[in-house]
């Protein structure tokens, strides 16, 4: 008798979407470019989901931060040049230094959990696009892969060049601009991901599959 | 004087801050939820008890 529904069987990967996965990409949760993370789930994820690929901005993009916190690390130990606390005494300095140093803690902490959490997702039915904003706002923008329109990715600057990262962009059939995404090119622009080629082709792969 | 009570505002700030970051990050957890969420729950649940220890020490100070 023929098979009219199977429930619960996820469509097997290609050889072309096994060799992009395939080609070297970092494994580790803190990489920018993870190939089938493992023990990773997402919410709204469906049972017969498999996740493809889970990426953030590339590592290097964090540099900024990091060598401002640097800076304003070592700004307390010149409290002394600047005349207006010169004037203060000795418990109120020893406050506005500890109040520093939490601040900077705080920022340095926000500062990576917004790098970190700042995903996207592709996987073998759509591509789930989740921005934190903020600490008090999120967006996820998700797409069916059947509905991508256009795929294409830009390179700019020495860094991105010299450590291969870009700005991959998806149009899809309902282009829609979320608040988020105001000065964006498309509501799914994956902002300095690693591998941006390689991205751009899985995502492409994946939906002529899915077209077909 | 003035400074100085500045500075314990800003605390309390911070410490009103990092209850919102344990919030923010335990909802950034339930939408993508990677192994490590735990140990960075952990973090920032440090963060909360040294801000806590500080404000304390420089409320009662």
């Amino acid at each position: 008798m023929p098979e009219v529904f199977k429930s619960g069987k996820t469509k097997p990967e290609s050889d072309e979407i096994k060799k992009i996965l395939g080609e070297k990409m970092t494994g580790s949760s803190f990489g920018s470019c993870v190939p089938r993370p493992h023990r990773f789930k997402f919410e709204s994820q469906q049972d017969d989901e498999t996740v493809l690929l889970l990426g953030r901005r590339h590592i290097v993009t964090n540099f900024g931060w990091i060598a401002l916190i640097c800076f304003a690390f070592v700004i307390p130990f010149f409290w002394g040049e600047f005349p207006f606390l010169k004037a203060l005494d000795g418990n109120t300095l020893v406050s506005l230094t500890m109040l520093w140093y939490l601040g900077l803690l705080f920022f340095g902490l926000q500062s990576f959990l917004m790098w970190f959490y700042n995903v996207y997702i592709i996987t073998n039915e759509r591509l789930v696009d989740v921005d934190f904003v903020g600490l008090l706002s999120k967006t996820v923008n998700v797409a069916q892969l059947g509905k991508v329109e256009d795929v294409n990715y830009t390179q700019n600057g020495f860094l991105a060049n010299l450590f291969d990262y870009g700005d991959v962009i998806v149009q899809t059939a309902s282009e829609q601009k979320t608040p988020d995404s105001s000065g964006e090119a498309s509501a799914f622009t994956f902002e300095s991901v690693a591998f941006p080629d390689r991205v751009a082709a899985l995502i492409s792969q994946l939906t002529e599959e899915a077209e077909k | 004087m003035i400074v100085g009570f500045m500075v314990k505002i800003s605390m309390v700030l911070i410490l009103i801050l990092s209850l919102i970051m344990i919030r923010q990050e335990s909802l950034m957890d339930r939408v993508v939820n990677l192994p490590i969420g735990k140990s960075l729950k952990i973090l920032t649940w440090g963060f909360f008890g040294i801000t806590l220890f500080v404000t304390v020490i420089v409320l009662l100070a």
